[in-house]
């Protein structure tokens, strides 16, 4: 079967009420091959990913062919019946089922007499898929009691067809983003048999030296269109990376710039790790706004969770020298450590209270007279916050679900303001907002600085980091990797080309420490 | 409209106004009240516009009210507490073993001594749901099992009558300017209530736990504290419901109390969906006697036969009212559109 072709995407094209996603792109992988798909966040992978599965219907005029045969796009049946098998980022396993019946949820139970299933046969045949997927397990035992790696397998074993001599394409969205080293390594021994079983796999990694290192070739798509598809034995790391930036790099200089010395630093972060997070460790100023930036599983989406005590932590935060208690937000908001979660809905709104209620819900004791909150006073608060941000509001009192996301955002923006912090951590504060909100947004932030405050800003979005940031520091597996300056090297292009290069990362035994700087420049540019 | 803006900022200007249906729900119980007062008062004029029809209605809907609100005060937490029905008989059951036989003790005495063992019931609840991580729902089942045991030993399962003084009973049955005295009770309470639960931080909070735990939490507000506060207020109230029934009736029987759970639930619920639209005093207030009303005027107008109507109506108006009022915005064809237009307001100005 060599040289026969596992998928072949011709001229495929999406567009997002008027936004072109994927435009015009290529994809050809071949069968029993590894195929590896990178790019930047917002580059059109996932939507690719979603478009074969039928989840997304592209634009008229592209077309598929799977193992020969013409794909209906944007049918899931048709997809899963040619043979195209997905596995999501969260595997899609329920947690307190057993193996077998979550291998049972995509078939048909074995059944004898009325309709019993023989649950020994249905154990044979989860034992044996999982068998192909090099997973020994008790298969009688709830999932949530294997570990990340087990449950991988798991899932790539239901992806598998049921007979032993079909053949699929499997495509697996960001296997290793959550996976400690050894544990990768050992994924991709599983995934190296399942192609010499003459399965065709896809994978879709952050990682490049991963993908060096697993992949037989490679597709580089950038803002929606196929750049290059190359051999892994005709490239290196620096050319690829080159490729998914997709501008040449040049590294400035970093210009030397003078401490600083009256600028007293507001928050110091020591040696803070916690889940996919190895190590951070920065001092924040007064009037210095940090960045960080980092892909998918670097340890940068959990850095707020871990500061705003949400989850426990190791290491040291102080704030103004006073030490955070690690896991409890009370005691980081009481030392003046206050966050902003892109993810509103989960961490930051109260549904069922109206706008002035969700903005004064952090500090009430100003408007408390006698036990009493005296609510007109609490309104007038709310009305000169609201005109100071400019929301957008029936009125103090409106329900704070008829809020657009942007406009949420903005109060929870006010909420944490009023409190007058020492540190403010922004986690993605833009994310899922409107263009026009998330200039607001900015220009709130840059406002709202003090000398007296600091502001942690954690983002997906470069050009959001080069806007407002002193400096950024850029993490990729769990540690820091590299630090831009303003004035001399931080630039959106630097940003993309740092995570995705992981400068350091290869090497987590001996990290490459970036000293914490603690000389914010200048100050003038923020104006 | 309190919420109406004093017009000094342009952009707070974009008002959207509710969908006609979408009011009538959030006003639901107050028509439905007005309304069985001008149609029985229409159909049996001379029964039921009466004086003795109406202190009656209120006088014997006060201690199921009482009970209501005990079950408003966690549910604003997000908890449920089951047991106040059960708890409201322990409360009794304990009132009547004193009046039968230890009549020395102070009445008085016996009653503060009931409150606060029904108190101390809805802390044992608080530390089930907030230590053990049990479901409010399965914890307050099992409390309220374990009340019903204690009460059938206690009362040796028979019907007891703690032979209160006629100056205790008369507390329950007096009229202050032609009103039940009951009623008065009934008010107070539910003006205290609504104070805590609409104007003091502590009701803020729990409100606030109620509507996303995990971002209250997150706002340094103490979610385990709020939650034993509001059981063990629940067990006060509901036990105050059994002083209130013994003052009144004052026999006891095992299923005085939990009968009293579902029209309780009842009112809370369709209450919840009244006026601002979560659990509130008012709402719950106007829900439970626009029901009480309406089977007062069918058991007057269609009279002996129809006993059964009181659950049967309770349930129907029930799914009916808060199928009606769960029509928020947004979910009706009308609002949608003016959603869109609002949309559209606020984007035109950031693409000038």
């Amino acid at each position: 079967m060599a040289g026969a072709v596992a998928i072949e995407v011709r001229g495929l094209s999406k567009t997002f009420s008027g936004q072109t996603v994927l435009n015009n792109l290529d994809l050809s992988v071949d069968e029993g091959e590894i195929h590896a798909l990178v790019g930047q966040n917002g580059s059109g992978k996932s939507t690719l990913i979603k478009v074969l599965a039928g989840y997304h219907a592209p634009d008229p005029g592209g077309s598929a062919e799977v193992f020969g045969q013409t794909l209906q796009l944007g049918s899931a049946l048709d997809s899963h019946v040619r043979g195209l098998r997905f596995m999501h980022q969260d595997l899609g396993l329920v947690l307190t089922l057993s193996s077998v019946e979550n291998l049972m949820l995509g078939r048909r139970y074995p059944t004898g007499l009325a309709g019993r299933i023989r649950w020994s046969e249905a154990e044979r045949i989860t034992r044996e898929a999982a068998r192909r997927a090099d997973l020994e397990i008790d298969v009688r035992r709830p999932v949530g009691e294997l570990g990340l790696a087990d449950r991988t397998r798991l899932a790539i074993a239901r992806s598998l067809p049921e007979r032993a001599d079909e053949r699929v394409l499997l495509v697996l969205d960001e296997p290793t983003a959550a996976l400690p080293t050894r544990d990768v390594e050992r994924l991709f021994a599983t995934l190296r048999r399942l192609k010499q079983q003459g399965h065709s796999i896809v994978i879709v990694s952050h990682h490049l030296d991963e993908v060096l290192g697993i992949a037989d070739s490679i597709t580089v798509l950038r803002d929606g269109v196929k750049v290059a598809r190359v051999k892994t034995d005709e490239i290196d790391t620096d050319r690829l990376t080159r490729l998914i930036v997709g501008r040449e790099v040049l590294r400035a200089t970093r210009s030397v710039t003078p401490a600083d010395v009256s600028r007293e630093s507001v928050a110091r972060i020591e040696n803070l790790a916690g889940g996919t997070v190895r190590e951070f460790s920065t001092v924040i100023g007064g009037g210095e706004i940090v960045g960080v930036a980092g892909l998918a599983g670097s340890g940068r989406e959990l850095l707020g969770p871990l500061l705003t005590g949400r989850l426990d932590r190791r290491g040291t935060v102080r704030v103004r020298e006073r030490v955070v208690a690690a896991g409890s937000p009370s005691s980081a908001l009481s030392s003046g450590l206050v966050s902003v979660s892109g993810e509103r809905a989960r961490y930051g709104v109260f549904p069922n209270l109206g706008v002035r209620q969700n903005l004064t819900i952090g500090a009430l004791r100003p408007h408390v007279r006698w036990g009493r909150i005296a609510t007109e006073a609490e309104r007038q608060e709310t009305r000169s916050w609201v005109k100071r941000l400019s929301i957008v509001t029936r009125g103090p009192d409106a329900p704070m679900t008829s809020l657009s996301g942007g406009n949420q955002q903005k109060v929870l923006i006010a909420r944490a303001l009023r409190l007058e912090p020492h540190v403010m951590v922004l986690d993605d504060p833009t994310a899922g907002v409107d263009v026009g909100a998330r200039e607001q947004v900015h220009s709130i932030i840059e406002h709202g600085l003090s000398d007296s405050m600091g502001i942690l800003l954690i983002s997906t979005d470069s050009e959001e980091l080069v806007r407002l940031c002193d400096r950024v520091l850029i993490m990729s597996k769990g540690w820091i990797v590299d630090e831009l300056h303003r004035g001399s090297d931080l630039t959106a292009q630097n940003i993309d080309h740092a995570q995705v290069a992981g400068r350091g990362a290869r090497t987590p035994d001996a990290p490459t420490r970036i000293e914490p700087a603690r000389n914010p420049s200048n100050q003038e540019n923020l104006a | 409209m309190s919420t109406a803006n004093t017009g000094d900022d342009v952009r707070v200007k974009s008002t959207r106004a509710e969908p006609m249906t979408v009011m009538l729900g959030r006003y639901s119980a107050l028509f439905l009240l007005v309304g069985f007062l001008v149609l029985f008062g229409f159909l049996r004029p001379e029964v039921f516009l009466t004086q003795t029809t109406f202190r009656a209605t209120l006088s014997s809907g006060v201690v199921t009210a009482i009970l209501a609100l005990a079950f408003l005060v966690p549910l604003t937490a997000g908890a449920f507490d089951l047991s106040v029905g059960t708890m409201m008989g322990l409360s009794l059951v304990i009132m009547n073993w004193f009046g039968t036989n230890h009549k020395s003790v102070p009445i008085a005495l016996v009653c503060v001594g009931a409150v606060l063992i029904c108190a101390v019931v809805g802390l044992i609840s608080g530390i089930m749901v907030v230590r053990f991580k049990v479901n409010s729902l399965i914890a307050t089942l099992g409390v309220s099992q374990v009340l019903t045991a204690i009460e059938l030993k206690i009362s040796n399962n028979r019907q007891m009558t703690g032979a209160f003084s006629e100056g205790f009973q008369n507390w329950g049955n007096r009229s202050i300017f032609g009103v039940p005295i009951v009623v008065m009770y009934l008010l107070v309470l539910a003006l205290i209530i609504w104070f805590v639960l609409e104007h003091t931080p502590a009701g803020r909070y729990l409100f606030a736990v109620g509507g996303n735990p995990e971002a209250a939490r997150l706002a340094g507000i103490n979610a385990n504290r709020l939650t034993y506060g509001s059981l063990v207020a629940s067990g006060a109230v509901a036990g105050l419901a059994g002083v209130v029934y013994s003052m009144k009736v004052g026999v006891f029987s095992v299923d005085s109390g939990p009968g009293l759970l579902f029209p309780a639930l009842a009112a809370v619920f369709f209450g919840a969906s009244q006026f601002s639209r979560r659990p509130n005093v008012w709402g719950t207030l106007v829900a439970y006697f626009a029901l009480a009303f309406g089977v007062r005027g069918l058991q007057l107008t269609f009279g002996p036969g129809t006993f059964w109507i009181e659950p049967m109506f309770q349930g129907v108006t029930l799914l009916i009212a808060v199928a009606l009022a769960s029509r928020t915005i947004g979910s009706t064809r009308k609002s949608r559109r003016q959603q869109l237009e609002v949309t559209a307001q606020q984007t035109a100005p950031v693409t000038a």
